[in-house]
């Protein structure tokens, strides 16, 4: 009886892996297809027949470093992200305490305006931005990058972080508070640690969108001083050699992995933390 | 090692009130406990002493300074916490620590201390696992720990036991007595379990609505109690509280009768008797009713009687057993009856 309950559990285990294997492999198929594509030779991308032996090629490769500063690309990338995401925990942190502790006139108003900057059409301030920026002196350069993927992130890590701040008992900060801890003591001894998971939630999304963002980085950004891979990705479409569609692929490839690199490493917590702020959020 | 007054305290939220005109003069050393129903105000007094909530008017004084102004960190008081408040990032060890390293106890210090604390709640064993991986009882135990360690003028104890089995919260009553004796600390401890207050407290404070009803030694609330609320509110099963006339000094209620009564005043009155004040007789007696229900419980059987409308629990013989719905007689000590007027609940004396 016992051993044909493990069996059956076994077979059981084997069927969900196969299972989440067979949609791991779905989700990363895309990822694979790119991948794919970048390491072909150009010609091999554009034929219309279908090619079941695709050809190793390095081209791509050797063509995005040599032809093009995409070292610097990525370091901006990483640069502006890191930091903007840091400006974000910064401002963010207290703010959501704040929002989450005190009580105030105006608090939840409050609360709901840093929120709504989220909500226009990022075309708006486009212009009034370029111009904020160029009065500022701060046109490409990477500072500026920080400080916009900071600000349109900003809302939502306070929001994020807000949530789970809710979550925490009162009581343990009374407990501290008559313990002899400060307010910032507080915050930071038993609250940010209480609530990291949130914290690693809101970081790999704020990086996740900056990463990903365009718009503003094309207006900010007018020279390889500033490029980062989701613009230097818009190099490749209108030269003269056409739309290199490999390279494409092998620079949209190499800013994904990064990010996948941060999600998996973090992974406990970050899905700790999505499922934590879904439910109780 | 503190002496606390509490004068005229006040507290308004918005425009309701949580605490009324309470005076309360606890003594350096003394365990008093701050017993009531859930919202009566007794949480709410206990935060004022900690600092945690200011009060809308009236003062605190701890040894005669008066603390209104004071933060909560810079009161000497310790609170353990209905929820045990355990930091969970930090370990048990860190946990009991962290009182110290706050108030800036040097380094060296530290350490002794902490295991000192843990060793006088049983703890040592488990200085290094994080609060998780502890069960209810050593939570408990490692929180009073934690308030322990740095030898307050005062601890505040809000329900600490209220999240525990009934076996434990027993072996931790005695453990928090015997802590309270040998550390000689000044403790207000706050619950709604009437229980606890009898047995831990030097002094019970019963409060109802924000308001005080009365403050005496377990002895004086049990005996002597002010009100009905006070009468039914201590004593299990409680009190039977039972609504008639008072006329020429008999007391009439619907199947009872009791004469002899000090004519001090008639009309609407309220009977108040204990359970184990009364006696199952054969023949008439004070009260006359039919069996509604008997519980045996092995040291006694309970028996609830209904007269009238009225159900009256009656403490009987360990062999007592009946069937339900036959006649049943019962007589009371005369000298432990109650008389409250039934519009106020005040206790006519």
């Amino acid at each position: 009886m016992a051993s044909m309950r493990k069996k059956s559990r076994g077979d059981n285990l084997v069927l969900r892996y196969a299972i989440l294997g067979a949609w791991a492999l779905v989700c990363l198929l895309p990822v694979l297809w790119f991948l794919s594509i970048g390491l072909r030779p150009r010609t091999e991308i554009i034929t219309p027949q279908p090619i079941y032996w695709p050809t190793f090629s390095l081209d791509a490769w050797h063509m995005i470093w040599s032809d093009w500063p995409m070292a610097r690309y990525l370091r901006n990338s990483v640069l502006a992200i890191i930091g903007s995401v840091l400006i974000d925990l910064v401002l963010a942190i207290p703010a959501a305490y704040s929002l989450s502790r005190y009580t105030y006139r105006g608090r939840d108003d409050i609360g709901f305006y840093i929120l709504s900057t989220r909500m226009m059409a990022p075309a708006i301030v486009a212009i009034p931005i370029f111009f904020l920026f160029r009065n500022a002196g701060l046109l490409d350069t990477i500072w500026a990058l920080m400080l916009i993927y900071a600000a349109i992130n900003l809302s939502f890590v306070t929001w994020i972080i807000r949530s789970y701040m809710l979550d925490i008992p009162k009581e343990l900060e009374d407990a501290a508070r008559t313990d002899g801890a400060s307010d910032l003591r507080i915050l930071w001894e038993i609250i940010i640690p209480a609530i990291l998971p949130g914290i690693i939630t809101a970081s790999v999304i704020a990086m996740i969108f900056a990463i990903n963002e365009f718009l503003f980085t094309l207006l900010i950004a007018s020279t390889s001083q500033a490029y980062t891979m989701s613009v230097a990705l818009a190099n490749f479409t209108g030269g003269s050699d056409g739309v290199i569609y490999n390279a494409i692929a092998l620079v949209a490839f190499l800013a994904f992995v990064p990010v996948f690199i941060v999600v998996v490493a973090i992974q406990k917590h970050l899905s700790r933390g999505l499922t934590m702020g879904a439910v109780k959020g | 090692m503190a002496r606390i007054e509490l004068a005229d305290i006040q507290k308004k939220f918005g425009l309701v009130w949580g605490v009324r005109d309470v005076n309360i003069d606890i003594a350096d050393e003394e365990f008093i406990v701050f017993l009531g129903p859930s919202g009566c105000g007794k949480t709410t007094t206990m935060r004022m002493i900690a600092g945690l909530e200011e009060p809308t008017e009236g003062e605190i004084r701890m040894d005669g300074e008066v603390m209104n102004d004071i933060d909560a960190r810079d009161r000497d008081v310790a609170m353990v916490f209905q929820g045990y408040a355990l930091y969970p990032n930090m370990t048990i060890y860190e946990n009991i620590r962290f009182p110290l390293r706050m108030r800036g106890v040097p380094r060296a210090e530290q350490d002794a201390l902490v295991r000192q604390a843990a060793g006088l709640v049983e703890l040592t064993d488990y200085l290094d696992r994080k609060p998780q991986a502890l069960s209810g009882g050593q939570r408990q135990r490692a929180a009073l720990a934690r308030a322990i360690v740095r030898q307050p003028q005062v601890f505040l104890m809000d329900e600490p036991l209220s999240n525990l089995d009934a076996k434990l919260r027993q072996a931790m009553r005695v453990q928090i007595k015997h802590i309270q004796r040998q550390l000689r600390i000044t403790t207000v401890y706050v619950t709604h379990d009437q229980i606890e207050a009898m047995t831990l407290a030097d002094r019970i404070v019963i409060m109802q609505s924000g308001a005080v009803q009365q403050i005496g030694t377990p002895d004086q609330i049990y005996n002597d109690p002010a009100n009905t609320f006070v009468a039914g509110f201590i004593g299990a099963p409680p009190m039977n509280l039972i609504a008639g006339r008072l006329a020429d000094g008999t007391f009439t209620a619907p199947g009872l009768r009791v004469t002899g009564l000090p004519e001090r005043r008639g009309g609407k009155v309220t009977l108040g008797i204990r359970p184990e004040d009364c006696h199952v007789t054969v023949g008439a007696d004070h009260l006359q009713g039919i069996v509604f229900g008997v519980e045996p419980t092995g040291e006694t059987t309970y028996l609830t009687v209904k007269a009238g409308e009225k159900l009256v629990e009656v403490k009987a013989d360990r062999d007592f057993r009946a069937d339900l719905d036959t006649p049943v007689a019962v007589g009371f000590d005369t000298t432990r009856l109650y008389l409250f007027d039934t519009a106020s609940g005040d206790r006519l004396r």
